[in-house]
């Protein structure tokens, strides 16, 4: 699966259709406040979504590591979880360099502004914590138990206060419904783009995490150590 | 599409039309197409090294 390429085709071939036809289909235009920025909606918010199935996939691999205490159930662990960061990074970076221009200033204090930003840094504490542990063992175990905490900390800071109280970005207190996927915050055209934007970037961010793991792996069967 | 190619006849290319959008997007694929091409080239070193 990891060797596998027809996965990684798929994900150039959408991403050239992402970023092709994202810049020509037609954006919907209500009240010329966004104009054509609204086309980052396929490149800035595939990088939340992106973000989000990675420390799942995450999570994922820290659970079985603690049901199985195999090693490499921690490589793929903390693999996507780096590669989540980097795509959560890219994520906020994007999202202050187009609220300099939409909102006036690239930090509004917008609930979901700060909430992304907790999250990346309650990850980034993740890799902390890695760091200061020498014993592989205690390494595996302890971040892999405070990975589920921080993906479940993923709930209130990204998914539920941003949208109980008012907030710029789309869901906030008002709307109905996962602004996401109800159909609603998003015109049937964007939709088209966005979609196969969100698969591309998320098997990107996979196989840029594949290459992690077997390099990790790699190294630690050189050092002995599987 | 028709109005493209017409323009395209008329000695204005393609790449000066309609806002320069199509520069843009141009220059967003080259980008993606180089960044995949390192990516690929990494994943093949790295399936030598497993051999």
């Amino acid at each position: 699966m990891l060797r596998a390429k027809w996965w990684k085709v798929l994900s150039f071939v959408l991403l050239l259709y992402t970023c092709t036809y994202g810049f020509v289909v037609k954006v919907p235009r209500l009240d010329d406040r966004m104009q054509e920025s609204i086309r980052n909606f396929f490149f800035h918010v595939p990088m939340w979504f992106g973000m989000m199935i990675l420390f799942l996939v995450s999570l994922i691999y820290a659970v079985k590591y603690l049901r199985s205490g195999n090693p490499v159930h921690d490589v793929y662990s903390m693999s996507y979880a780096s590669i989540g960061l980097l795509f959560g990074t890219l994520g906020i970076i994007t999202g202050a360099f187009w609220a300099n221009y939409q909102w006036g200033s690239p930090w509004v204090g917008d609930p979901k502004q700060n909430g992304a930003a907790i999250a990346l840094l309650i990850y980034f504490a993740y890799f902390v914590l890695r760091g200061s542990l020498l014993d592989m063992e205690k390494r595996a175990r302890l971040s892999a138990v405070y990975n589920v905490f921080s993906f479940f900390m993923l709930f209130p800071t990204l998914w539920i206060l941003p949208r109980l109280t008012e907030s710029l970005h789309p869901g906030g207190q008002g709307s109905e419904g996962n602004p996401g996927v109800n159909g609603k915050d998003m015109s049937a055209n964007m939709r088209m783009v966005f979609y196969p934007a969100v698969i591309g970037w998320t098997l990107l961010g996979v196989w840029i995490s594949t290459l992690r793991i077997r390099i990790q792996l790699l190294k630690l069967k050189q050092e002995g150590l599987l | 599409m028709i109005q493209l190619l017409q323009s395209t006849a008329a000695n204005k290319s393609i790449m000066l039309q309609d806002g320069k959008i199509y520069l843009v997007m141009t220059i967003v694929c080259i980008i993606l197409t180089g960044l995949f091409l390192y990516v690929a080239s990494l994943d093949k070193k790295i399936s030598q090294l497993e051999k």
